[in-house]
């Protein structure tokens, strides 16, 4: 057993986090302020190959293995949270399922602008009706020849407001009465495709989240992904990938908390001594640390179990839940050390903190992991 | 084609440095290594040569087998060979033993039109390499470079001289000697080191050299390192002297005179 990075996989940090410190530094506060995705902070992405972390060569992507693609998530959030949401959902419930399930035709058609970053995609399930209860989604693609034809919305569609297509779940009937779960790749230019209200978010403002509305869009019958009623298998799978890039960003925004708080209480003097002296503060950081280090495992052997071909639904739910909380503490306890400076937004721990707390929410809440998680235990997966 | 080869090396990460208190010497057991920050700035340059030029950028390093992993690092950046100079009789070279394997290796090599190099490594601070290789090769070393361009086998370089700057024309080969105000460093692509952990890294030992008596770096080399220190950390102290000012400059003149300073000139006062 190894716990180390291998040699690539420490380039890969080392790289990402020269760039993001490089790049993504000067514009996350910015983007987070504004609330706007930066085009030019998209581009640079590109030219680190960010767009396709894991794809073949043949279709653009860097072929990386899943602990490297963490390392890059981990990295990029480490920096800006928002940026490395709108690359993690890109990547994973975006690129995988077309990868794994698209066919030939499908892959050569849109990976490559993918992988490039010249279109920006990403998946949605969530409806105003239907969130954790994933099943009850009613969103309707109807057949029609050689068509469906969808009607319904989607809310909180993580890069709604900038994916050229996306992939969409839905329920579908077919003219013979057969009905089920489906998904489908939308793409943006086509007729019916509404893109609703962007989202005021309390955090990851820098990634543009907004509804979306499809009124009688037709979508040809070449942009079924998987067999038609694959929809369900679909989701539940892309978002056991999707989770280990979550937890990738928490354990980022975690890193990030945990070091300002360490730098800070050793040069904050109170009481003629760095607070860091004072055990209310240092034990906190020492929490902090081991939080870190366990949720880290935890992302790295989910990503390294996927890449192994096991079965990893029950590690990537811990991970996600497990990063996602211990990162929820560690910046709070990061805003704490440092008092009101903290609380302010010339620091970025306010921004973290803020930040942070969605990843106990999307791609599943944290009680939905526990769900997962129990029901696998439950099974026999102990 | 130009014919360019950066050479780099692998030192311990000095943002975690620390000091053996006893035997003065760097800890080198846990720490990082990285490639020297200058030698980054040399890549750069070889690179955005290669892209005006159209050449081809090879990295070369004399280190140890762990010091793969910085040609690794140089392949992601985007250089398209890589040869690592290794093998034990290389081991505690001093900077002319190093100097005399490189000049059997760029002998081996011959085909070389451009040799780039940082200006001194964070690790022991010489400096000395680029000015003995190109003693040992009795080619043209360029320092200070502000623009440099070439044409044909005339490299013509705009360096600085001191106070002014000075227009040098020299032929190929020829090496230079770049620092950290060049370009800043490209950033490194996934897709490069996909590629760079791909390539292969030509091996360079002593058995591929001319077989030369005169390499052993731990017998040979002539440096002797008697003792590291660290130097004494100097402590500012400020005295506020009182009185008149006669009564100043006399108490003045005393001080300076405590710390040995013989000869003083006194102006005449303001009036």
């Amino acid at each position: 057993m190894n716990f180390e990075l291998n040699d690539k996989q420490k380039l890969v940090r080392s790289s990402v986090r020269k760039f993001a410190e490089d790049i993504l530094a000067p514009v996350a506060p910015i983007i987070d302020r504004d609330a706007e995705f930066s085009r030019d902070t998209a581009k640079e992405l590109s030219k680190i190959n960010a767009w396709g972390i894991q794809l073949p060569e043949k279709y653009g992507g860097a072929d990386l293995d899943s602990i490297s693609y963490a390392v890059t998530i981990e990295e990029i959030s480490r920096i800006c949270a928002s940026t490395g949401l709108t690359v993690t959902v890109h990547n994973s419930v975006g690129i995988y399922p077309i990868y794994k399930w698209g066919n030939e035709e499908q892959k050569e058609r849109f990976l490559p602008d993918l992988a490039s970053g010249k279109k920006i995609t990403g998946f949605t399930w969530t409806e105003p009706n239907a969130g954790s209860d994933a099943g009850g989604i009613e969103c309707l693609a109807v057949e029609d020849g050689n068509d469906y034809i969808l009607n319904g919305s989607k809310i909180f569609v993580t890069n709604g407001g900038i994916a050229s297509i996306l992939v969409v779940g839905t329920r579908y009937k077919k003219e013979n009465g057969e009905e089920g779960m489906t998904a489908l790749l939308v793409e943006k230019d086509m007729e019916g495709y509404e893109i609703g209200k962007k989202e005021d978010k309390m955090g990851m403002r820098g990634n543009p989240t907004t509804s979306l509305y499809f009124n009688n869009l037709r979508v040809p019958k070449e942009n079924v992904l998987g067999k038609i009623s694959d929809g369900f298998k679909i989701a539940m799978q892309t978002l056991d990938v999707g989770r280990i890039g979550i937890a990738a960003q928490a354990l980022g925004i975690a890193q990030a908390a945990y070091e300002h708080a360490v730098e800070y209480s050793k040069g904050r003097i109170q009481f003629r001594k760095p607070i860091s002296n004072f055990q209310g503060v240092s034990f906190k950081l020492a929490e902090m640390a081991t939080n870190i280090d366990a949720a880290r495992l935890l992302v790295y052997r989910a990503a390294y179990m996927k890449d192994n071909r096991e079965r990893y639904s029950k590690e990537s739910a811990m991970c996600k839940y497990y990063a996602s909380k211990i990162a929820r503490k560690a910046t709070q306890d990061a805003l704490q050390i440092h008092g009101g400076y903290g609380y302010i937004k010339d620091l970025p721990i306010e921004r973290y903190y803020r930040d942070v707390k969605v990843t106990e929410i999307y791609e599943g809440t944290s009680e939905i992991m526990k769900l997962i998680i129990a029901q696998q235990i439950l099974r026999g997966n102990i | 084609m130009i014919k360019i080869f950066v050479l780099i090396k692998q030192v311990p990460d000095t943002n975690n440095l620390q000091i053996n208190r006893i035997s003065g010497t760097i800890i080198r057991e846990g720490i990082e290594n990285v490639i020297n920050q200058d030698d980054f700035h040399a890549l750069e340059f070889g690179l955005s040569l290669r892209e005006k030029y159209c050449g081809e950028v090879t990295a070369l390093t004399m280190g140890p087998p762990q010091a793969e992993s910085a040609l690794r690092e140089c392949l992601a950046m985007g250089v398209d060979k890589a040869i690592h100079v290794c093998d034990p009789i290389f081991a505690y070279s001093d900077t002319l033993q190093t100097t005399i394997v490189l000049k059997e290796v760029f002998d081996k090599i011959k085909d070389y039109d451009v040799i780039i190099t940082g200006t001194k490594t964070s690790d022991s601070s010489t400096g000395q390499v680029p000015y003995q290789l190109s003693e040992a090769l009795d080619i043209p070393l360029l320092t200070d470079i502000f623009s440099i361009e070439i044409n044909n086998n005339l490299v013509e370089c705009h360096r600085n001289f001191g106070h002014e700057s000075q227009n040098v024309e020299v032929e190929l080969p020829v090496l230079l000697r770049v620092g950290r105000h060049y370009d800043e460093p490209r950033h490194i692509s996934l897709m490069g080191i996909k590629n760079a952990f791909e390539a292969e890294i030509e091996i360079t030992d002593y058995a591929c050299l001319n077989s030369p008596e005169c390499i052993d770096g731990s017998t040979k080399s002539p440096t002797r390192v008697t003792k590291t220190e660290k130097p004494e950390e100097m402590i500012r102290k400020k005295e506020f002297i009182k009185g008149t000012t006669a009564e100043k400059v006399q108490k003045l003149i005393k001080i300076m005179q405590g710390h040995g300073i013989e000869k003083i000139w006194v102006g005449e006062p303001h009036s």
